[in-house]
């Protein structure tokens, strides 16, 4: 237990020491994202998340109206209904990482923190190379492991989500 | 005059009776007990009438078909769905379920429905195809506009019923049209608006009848006819009627005639499908002329209200004849009563029957299917609910699919059959198709009788699986990629094995010949079952066979070394669960046939989401994968290619078992799974491998799928390398020569040979496969299993 507790506090102090996570809280309806406010301590230096919009998620018009239908849903607190939506584009475009990843939010929503780690490694799995989406998976990574106890998992999954989204950002410019 | 002395002795007797308290007494309990009998019979109707009064079916649906641009799906399926849904062609198709083809494509209008989301409007829409897909699809309006997503209704592929398998669609009497009720009233039962639940001259009638023996017949009030329905026995003894009558009266006395009415009209027995009795003119409407009542032209009224009389005489597909004749009495009993014009019976009589075709299809055309959503529904409801509460259950079976499934099935084995001199019909098979990434099942084929609900082969039939089961063996070798890669070689040489319970084991390959050394992808594509068995044991048996459960198989095998090879029956249905897994980069996702049940009121009561299962790490599934699309590239499944394009790279393995008793192949495309198993029910060789038999059943109706090729998104963990198929030898990257093979990061064989070098060079693996991982090779075995060597025991069955 003593050897957890000092991991625990040096992975705290590395965490301070290390760029954290924050994203801008948005408004619901007026950005199209996929993305949550994170809960993380404030510090000096902060890196934002830029929000990915919903319509380079996907090519097809369909699983894009029901992306947005299963967010809007999500929204309202619907998950059973979100799952239900983000299950039809599924059908549509199953190797769509976006689509798994917003799955896998939906299940942290629901409080089945196992299922959203496995559905985030399933997004990873197919997104090719894409970090955008696997910062996102890690994100969701993370949360669940915070609600699992799981501090010292959740820090690295945390870390590596910003690097992912460090990186992605880099690839853009 | 004098009475006879016996009775001059009783006479007084008789007297007394009458007189005595006894008498008085008997009288009163008897008046008692008739009161009590009414009380009873009161309390029946009116518990079976407020209760619940019809037992409703539960519904089952098939998938609902997704209509967006760019859907690979050609004008005809489409008009074949919209077919199957009950569309009509009409020239205008504004009404709901209507449709017209147009220049390159279809104008229709959908229902109105109600999903477990929510209810859809109906939406008159437009759709246009192009190359084999949807190219356009706009909603009408006063400008049309681009729609994404169109979802259709789905079909209603069965029903779980009730006793008797009753089946009916309740309508409200303000549903009814108001001729349809004058049309009834008119025929069976003019008095109903006045009468008190019996018409006396009726009964009159039917006493008279009975007392003389004639048969009772007509007379009966639509109360007296739903009292008989309901609540009584076909029999006819006067004390049944002395109950109808009695009910009759009671019903009237609760109930107001409306009411009546409209149980009667749902009520009312109208038809046979096969084992589905229809019940009630809200079902009868769509069962004949596929519209609801509120449609019907006069003479289609005139022909159900003449069902009445009896449905199986009169029915329409099977004696037209009588049942025009039929129909023309009720219309110009309708003329006669005022209902139509004389004109317009003169016009209706004229006109055909108008009943659309339809083959029987019983409780359900897909009974293999029904059967397995029945008892995943069994699990989370009671009987009873499932039969009568009106539940809507939404499942997951593609029509499309599964017509492809059975055709596939009947039409191969057909053909096996006739091109080997089979005595026909002696083959079986079974089919199970399901999504590659979200593991629902849309196919299920129980027997080459599709249509037949008896023993279902894909769920009931456990048959050994041979060598299905060898990716399991080769999955954990490759889990260690220090000492097992690809190219890995493997020895393929006699091998005896003994072991404690088991007699002897001496694995054959199924040519009967032995390769020394074989590399590992070599082994798996050509199913050498030396090697295999060789690997599996190096690895452990146990270790392999405590795998299982993991990929869902939840049935032991038998701790022996011949399981490695197979020597255990399985389900289709549970291979499927096993390969699915594979197909899906280590993700077991349980494979399911329900997405929703609904209550009958829409209030969604449980959904069947889906889940995933990290089972296995995706870098090893990878290479797996890999290697079993090279048993369909350079194995035993080689003429997949008369089937399926290379370019689909099929991922699959083919099984044979002893004496080709059982020919089973699993495989999966980018976007399905699929398990074929073929044999004979009585158990006795086929005459068919694999690849002979399943194979061809898989590929055929593969090939009638929209299939995307198998292009797994490659692990981090894993790179490419070029090495020579022979030797196992790498080359440089940019070298023309060898064939690029994946491996585990750092597995790769290090040593790089010169381009162009002779593939003599035999480079091993990067290590050798550990001798010390084979303590379970005993030399001896127990001297009392010895005795059963010889015999061929089950342990020796599997070839291939």
């Amino acid at each position: 237990m003593k050897n957890s507790y000092g991991i625990f506090l040096i992975s705290v102090l590395l965490l301070a020491g290390c760029a954290s996570v924050t994203k801008t809280p948005e408004p619901a309806s007026t950005t199209p994202t996929t993305t949550t406010p994170v809960e993380q301590p404030a510090a000096a230096e902060t890196f934002v998340i830029e929000p990915v919009q919903r319509a380079s998620m996907s090519e097809n018009r369909a699983v894009v109206s029901l992306l947005e239908q299963a967010q809007a849903e999500s929204g309202a607190g619907k998950h059973e209904a979100a799952g239900a939506s983000l299950e039809r584009a599924l059908r549509i475009e199953p190797r769509n990482p976006w689509l798994w990843n917003e799955l896998a939010q939906v299940r942290l929503a629901e409080g089945q923190y196992a299922q959203a780690i496995t559905l985030a490694r399933k997004s990873n799995s197919f997104s090719g190379g894409k970090r955008r989406v696997q910062a996102e998976n890690w994100q969701v990574i993370g949360k669940a492991r915070v609600a699992q106890g799981d501090s010292t998992g959740a820090d690295e999954a945390f870390k590596l989500s910003v690097d992912l989204a460090k990186q992605a950002k880099e690839e853009k410019h | 005059m004098k009475l006879p002395a016996f009775l001059e002795k009783t006479f007084p007797i008789i007297k007394s009776i009458f007189r005595s308290r006894a008498f008085r007494v008997t009288i009163l309990l008897m008046l008692l007990g008739l009161s009590g009998y009414i009380y009873y019979l009161d309390v029946t109707i009116r518990e079976a009438f407020d209760g619940r009064k019809f037992s409703l079916p539960a519904r089952v649906y098939g998938r609902a078909l997704e209509l967006y641009p760019g859907l690979k799906l050609s004008r005809e399926r489409f008009v074949d769905e919209m077919k199957s849904l009950g569309y009509h062609e009409n020239p205008d198709p504004k009404e709901p379920a209507s449709y017209k083809l147009t220049m390159n494509g279809v104008e229709f209008t959908t229902r109105d429905f109600t999903f477990p989301d929510g209810a859809q409007a109906t939406q008159h829409v437009h759709a246009e195809f192009a190359d084999g897909k949807v190219s356009l699809l706009q909603v009408h309006g006063a400008t049309d506009t681009d729609l994404p997503l169109l979802r259709m209704e789905p079909p209603q592929i069965g029903g779980i019923y009730p006793g008797h398998n009753e089946d009916r669609e309740l309508v409200q009497l303000n549903q009814v049209p108001k001729m349809l009720v004058d049309t009834l009233i008119a025929t069976e039962d003019r008095q109903f608006y006045t009468h008190s639940g019996v018409d006396p001259r009726g009964i009159a009638r039917a006493v008279y009848k009975t007392v003389t023996g004639q048969r009772i017949e007509g007379g009966s009030t639509l109360t007296q006819q739903l009292v008989k329905n309901f609540f009584l026995t076909k029999e006819r003894t006067l004390t049944r009627k002395a109950n109808e009558v009695l009910m009759s009266f009671l019903l009237e006395m609760h109930y107001g005639k409306d009411e009546i009415l409209e149980t009667y009209l749902n009520e009312v027995y109208l038809g046979q499908d096969a084992s589905r009795a229809i019940h009630g003119m809200g079902l009868a409407s769509y069962y004949y002329f596929e519209r609801p009542l509120e449609r019907l032209e006069p003479q289609e009224m005139a022909l159900l209200v003449g069902l009445v009389k009896g449905p199986t005489v009169y029915d329409p597909r099977k004696h037209p004849k009588e049942a025009l004749k039929r129909r023309n009495v009720v219309l110009q009993e309708m003329a006669g009563q005022n209902v139509i014009t004389q004109a317009q019976a003169a016009a209706a009589i004229a006109l055909p029957l108008g009943v659309v075709e339809r083959a029987p299809a019983g409780t359900s055309p897909y009974p293999a299917f029904l059967q397995y959503v029945y008892r995943q529904l069994q699990r989370d409801y009671r009987e009873d609910d499932l039969r009568s509460e009106g539940l809507r259950i939404f499942t997951t079976l593609d029509p499309f699919v599964q017509r492809q499934a059975e055709q596939a099935l009947k039409s191969r084995l057909a053909e096996i059959e006739k091109a080997r001199r089979f005595k026909a019909n002696t083959l079986e098979g079974a089919v199970v198709v399901s999504s590659t990434q979200t593991g629902e099942i849309q196919a299920m084929v129980g027997g080459r009788d599709a249509r037949y609900a008896g023993f279902n082969r894909a769920l009931d039939s456990q048959r050994p699986i041979g060598s299905l089961a060898k990716p399991i063996v080769y999955l954990t070798a490759l889990e260690d990629p220090q000492h097992y890669t690809l190219v890995t070689p493997l020895d393929d040489s006699r091998l005896v094995y003994k072991e404690r319970g088991a007699p002897d084991w001496k694995p054959q390959n199924y040519e009967r010949t032995f390769h020394d050394k074989v590399q590992l992808r070599v082994a798996l594509a050509h199913s050498y079952n030396v090697a295999t068995a060789r690997l599996g044991i190096d690895l452990g048996v146990e270790r392999i066979l405590d795998k299982l459960p993991l990929y869902g198989i939840d049935r032991k095998p038998p701790p022996f070394a011949s399981s490695l090879l197979g020597a255990y029956g399985l389900a289709p249905v549970e291979v499927a669960q096993m390969y699915q897994t594979f197909a899906d980069g280590g993700f077991r996702t349980p494979l399911r046939a329900i997405r929703d049940v609904v209550a009958a009121d829409g209030k969604p009561l449980q959904r069947y989401p889906l889940n995933v299962e990290p089972v296995a790490q995706p870098g090893p599934i990878y290479v797996l994968t890999a290697a079993m699309q090279g048993v369909v590239r350079e194995g035993t499944a080689q003429a997949m290619t008369n089937y399926l394009p290379a370019e689909i790279n099929v991922a699959g393995k083919t099984g044979t078992t002893e004496d080709m008793r059982d020919s089973w192949f699993a495989g999966f495309t980018g976007n399905r799974v699929a398990v074929v198993w073929v044999g004979r029910d009585d158990n006795k060789p086929s005459g068919l491998t694999g690849a002979s038999g399943a194979m061809t059943v898989w590929g055929e109706m593969m090939k009638n799928l929209p299939t995307e090729p198998v292009q797994p998104p490659m692990p981090e963990d894993v790179e490419m390398a070029n090495v020579d198929p022979v030797s196992g030898a790498r080359y440089d990257e940019g070298c023309k020569q060898g064939t690029m093979l994946p491996f585990i990061k750092g597995s790769a064989p290090v040593e790089v040979t010169p381009c162009g070098a002779a593939s003599a060079v035999v480079a091993a693996a990067p290590a050798e496969v550990k001798p010390e991982a084979k303590p379970e090779v005993k030399p001896e075995a127990k001297p009392e299993v010895k005795k059963d060597a010889e015999k061929k025991g089950v342990f020796q069955r599997i070839f291939n």
